[in-house]
């Protein structure tokens, strides 16, 4: 019964957060292309499922609605329906989708996740502060047994940085290879832990999932054949001939992977030894493949194919930190414990249920007590996280 | 556009690729009327279409060219013979032979003639008719299409090398060679020859071509009527495999309901049908069911048909259950047509 208590004022102490932001800052939410065209949907806190196939005219019905209900998360179709409110989805008309790709961090394999990452029970919330050698998969709830946990993780700045790095690599495929125009790239932080990458490009807005899933493929270094770099299997078993494709070596990943493996249109012999050294063909090409998986960009195949999908809204709050989902201009520069922390901080007073440091807002946290009083922006990004609850 | 309108299509060309507006300019400039056909002299063009309609229903490309009065009239008359034959699968072969018939020349073309001239063709073609901006590399060798085209088109081959990863890729665009290139638009040729046909209204035919039409299609309605009630009786192992296991209730993978679902379209069961397979899935949710069907038969989303995967396919994704009987097909649909 207590712990219902707390549960309900912890959420009203987020979702008051919340309205305040949505109230206060509704210009930071930024109006969708063709919003008559999109579906929405939205979530509340504390239940599960989600709201889906809403439609908003315009900004200022869209902002009422946030103001009213406080949303834990909002979202807004990467697709144009003709009828964005109809079910089932082919009734809704598609028009078109724009194309987006996700970096998440926790996809990165990051050596520093472990050391910043809490278990939190599903049952009863209790937190187990971050273990480097513990094995997610025997987890037990020194409180109550429980079998499954929650695994949250404060992302530190080598996860943002690894992020960054990844998007990087994303541009330089996007610029150099598909041609893309810089600014028809926008970079978003997530709100939690990566980034959206959003492309405002005509011409690829009628792209199916199939020619989606090619991209995907190409970016992230899937399905490359030995004979794109020259390597022709002959049909007995394992041999095989080297001879140079007619369009060259020069661009993309031919030109990735040749620089890697230092050869060119005159290394027909290089090549050849490359391969044998490798143990032949079918060796070379495992070789390759986990070459090519090593050097493509690590993004969600789920994501970009799916073009029915609704994404978190730019400039809302996401509920798993109380950060919003923020441009960012300046890949660089940009701090995501700074640029998009956008609460208040007005004091919140909170039980924190394990020792924890954080960073936001230039304002460094590192509590060690049970009780602590908290600037609101700080308070609800460890409600958020599960790792405290309201006071 | 405009100056794309001022290039002018030489006769050969017109021979080569008859289903071009120009072609048809051609037939109004020279007021071209129907009755005409009833004449003696046009019986040799009429048996010339119905000569091109079997070679191509049986996969092979007619490739012989005459002057280019009599190719524009050719392909206009296997056009209205097809429409009054009035066999959707016949269309369909018609459709495909014709657009390798293109492809042939279109490739040829590319590999002998002058820039220039390959260039205007070229770009004419593909622009006028398939919205396709192709472009003559740097070096003078080879062609660059948009990546985004490239993708709308090349990402529906089955063939590893087609995926863009095994392309060389600048830029913004691919670069392809003149095979490559004409084997992107075969799909959209092969479209193009099949929605004329589907939007055509018949006049009232002269004796000679509707006397054509009819052998034709008592020709050839035998074979499609036989190979359709020899498929829906006699499943492949695949198919069979498959079709055990959903009734068992087990949970099939996806691959094996795309089989499954393209094969039993392939071979004519209503979508109805098709959905009530899926009953016993254990996941089996009619709306969405319906919806997969009908996307793959072309129905919604990007109105693509798919086809049945291959044979070699099946066996690399382990739902290839070969008995005797399969020895020598590359395709399920086979199964069952070539024991006869």
């Amino acid at each position: 019964m207590r712990e219902n208590l707390i549960a309900v004022k912890t959420i009203s102490v987020i979702k008051k957060a919340f309205r305040e932001y949505y109230f206060n800052q509704s210009k930071a939410i930024e109006e969708p292309l063709k919003m008559e065209q999109r579906e929405f949907g939205y979530m509340h806190f504390g239940q599960a499922g989600m709201l889906r196939h809403l439609s908003f005219k315009s900004m200022k019905e869209l902002d009422a609605v946030l103001v009213r209900e406080a949303p834990s998360d909002v979202y807004c179709s990467n697709a144009y329906y003709r009828f964005p409110t109809q079910q089932p989805m082919q009734e809704k008309q598609w028009l078109g989708a724009d194309l987006i790709f996700d970096i998440d961090g926790k996809d990165l394999g990051m050596p520093c996740v472990p050391s910043h990452s809490y278990s939190v029970c599903i049952n009863c919330g209790y937190v187990s502060p971050p273990e480097q050698d513990e094995e997610r998969s025997s987890y037990s709830c020194p409180s109550c047994t429980c079998k499954k946990a929650d695994h949250v993780s404060i992302p530190c700045s080598k996860c943002i940085d690894g992020s960054k790095k990844e998007v990087r690599r994303l541009m330089d495929f996007l610029l150099a290879d598909i041609g893309l125009e810089h600014n028809a790239i926008n970079i978003y932080f997530s709100g939690n832990n990566g980034f959206h990458v959003h492309i405002n490009d005509d011409a690829c807005i009628s792209l199916d999932p199939q020619a989606r899933s090619d991209l995907v493929g190409y970016i992230s270094g899937t399905g490359l054949m030995l004979e794109s770099i020259g390597v022709r299997k002959t049909n007995t078993e394992d041999l095989f001939s080297i001879k140079f494709p007619k369009s060259g070596l020069t661009y993309g990943w031919r030109r990735r992977i040749t620089e890697k493996l230092k050869i060119d249109m005159t290394s027909a012999i290089k090549l050849k030894n490359i391969v044998n050294q490798n143990g032949g063909y079918n060796a070379f090409k495992v070789e390759l493949d986990t070459l090519a998986k090593h050097m493509g960009v690590r993004i969600d195949p789920q994501v970009t194919t799916d073009v029915h999908r609704v994404f978190r809204m730019p400039g809302t709050l996401n509920s798993k930190s109380g950060l919003s989902k923020t441009k960012s201009s300046d890949l660089y520069s940009f701090d995501p414990f700074v640029d998009a922390c956008l609460l208040g901080d007005g004091k919140v007073s909170v039980r924190v249920k394990t020792p924890v440091k954080l960073k936001l807002k230039r304002n460094s946290f590192n509590i060690s007590k049970e009780s602590a009083e908290m600037p609101a922006y700080a308070a609800v990004y460890l409600m958020c996280k599960g790792l405290a609850e309201a006071y | 556009m405009s100056n794309l309108s001022s290039i002018r299509m030489a006769g050969s060309d017109l021979a080569k690729y008859p289903f071009l507006n120009e072609a048809g300019e051609y037939l109004r400039e020279s007021s071209f009327g129907w009755e005409e056909l009833d004449r003696p002299d046009m019986k040799y063009i009429i048996d010339r279409a119905a000569e091109r309609i079997e070679m191509e229903v049986d996969g092979k490309i007619y490739d012989n060219l005459e002057r280019y009065e009599i190719e524009i009239l050719t392909f206009l008359i296997s056009l209205v013979i097809i429409k009054s034959i009035g066999i959707d699968q016949v269309l369909r072969k018609f459709a495909l032979a014709e657009a390798r018939r293109a492809e042939k020349f279109l490739t040829e073309d590319l590999r002998k003639q002058s820039e220039i001239k390959r260039r205007s063709i070229f770009t004419k073609i593909f622009e006028d008719l398939f919205k396709l901006k192709i472009i003559i590399s740097e070096d003078q060798r080879l062609f660059k299409v948009r990546v985004v085209d490239y993708l709308a088109r090349a990402s529906h081959f089955h063939e590893q090398e087609w995926k863009l990863i095994n392309r060389l890729v600048h830029n913004g665009y691919v670069y392809l060679d003149a095979d490559e290139t004409v084997r992107l638009i075969r799909n959209e040729l092969s479209v193009l020859i099949y929605d004329k046909v589907k939007g055509m209204t018949l006049p009232i035919l002269p004796q000679g071509i509707k006397s054509k039409a009819d052998q034709l299609r008592l020709k050839l309605i035998s074979r499609y009527e036989r190979r359709r009630s020899a498929a829906v009786t006699d499943y492949p192992p695949c198919i069979k495999h498959a079709l055990e296991v959903m009734n068992r209730g087990d949970n099939l993978p996806h691959s094996a309901r795309v089989m499954l679902a393209t094969y039993m379209l392939a071979i004519g069961k209503p979508v109805d049908e098709i959905v009530l397979m899926f009953e016993k899935a254990p996941d089996f949710n009619e709306k969405i069911t319906r919806y997969q069907v009908e996307h793959l038969a072309g129905m919604k989303g990007s109105h693509t048909k798919y086809s049945v995967p291959s044979c070699d396919k099946l066996r690399n994704e382990n739902l290839c259950f070969a008995t005797a009987e399969c020895d020598g097909l590359i395709n399920p649909v086979q199964f069952g047509r070539k024991k006869k």
